[in-house]
């Protein structure tokens, strides 16, 4: 099956202390990687505002990973660890592979057209102007 | 607004076609009966075309990681904005409202604002 690729957002307690949420973050990794799947990034936002009240916080601490797997199972089981553990309140997955090879797509039309007509500015400038004048 | 002005314009070299519309400007002024400058009706202003802020800035990929790029396309009480408000196309319409909705989920912007 071929690859997938999610982010995985979750928030904690602000006031839970960094040891923790760095030995939550290597017990996820530990899981992601007995799967064959792995682990692209890591990211701790910090604590940040939250939008609406959350369990009563009005803070929260952001940690932001991005996993490439095959196995959609493997995020049964990482939501479930999720919501388990007593300093997670909130927490997102999404997968984001289709939207990316949307985007690549696109990218490389806009850039195939532009390698084709490179100077499709100059053109462009003189009916701009007529444009304006019209206008004005 | 630049439709409504437009279209008696392309009438006018049948009616009359010596005249008028020689040395004109496209887009000067309907017809001729009318007075050069503002209109005597209520909406007198030109509005201004509003153009899709993702497209000016080719993006193909709204991402609903950044709050700061989708809150100004909310309103203050966390409504999301109208197409017919932003400019926004559709296209990309359809991929901030998703991005928007996201960002909810994960409390990065409101549902609602509390009181």
């Amino acid at each position: 099956m071929e690859e997938r690729l999610y982010d995985l957002i979750f928030i904690c307690r602000p006031d839970t202390p960094e040891a923790e949420i760095d030995k939550l973050i290597a017990t996820l990794t530990h899981a992601v990687e007995e799967k064959q799947a792995k682990v692209e990034k890591v990211e701790k936002w910090g604590t940040r505002r939250l939008a609406y009240r959350v369990k009563k916080l009005r803070e929260g601490f952001y940690v932001y990973m991005v996993l490439r797997s095959s196995h959609g199972e493997l995020f049964k089981e990482l939501e479930r660890r999720l919501r388990v553990t007593d300093s997670v309140v909130k927490y997102l997955t999404v997968r984001l592979d289709e939207e990316i090879k949307r985007q690549e797509k696109l990218s490389n039309r806009r850039e195939k057209r532009n390698a084709r007509r490179p100077r499709k500015t100059a053109p462009a400038a003189p009916g701009a102007e007529q444009a304006a004048t019209a206008v004005g | 607004m630049a439709d409504e002005t437009r279209a008696p314009q392309q009438h006018s070299p049948s009616h009359h076609s010596s005249s008028s519309s020689g040395g004109r400007p496209p887009g000067g002024g309907p017809g001729g009966s009318r007075p050069p400058g503002p209109r005597r009706g209520k909406r007198n202003y030109v509005r201004k075309k509003k153009v899709c802020r993702f497209c000016v800035d080719k993006v193909d990929l709204i991402d609903y990681k950044k709050p700061e790029i989708l809150q100004s396309f909310v309103q203050e009480r966390g409504k999301i904005l109208p197409r017919r408000m932003t400019g926004t196309c559709a296209r990309h319409q359809r991929w901030l409202t998703i991005a928007i909705k996201r960002a909810q989920n994960i409390a990065l912007l409101p549902f609602a604002t509390e009181l």
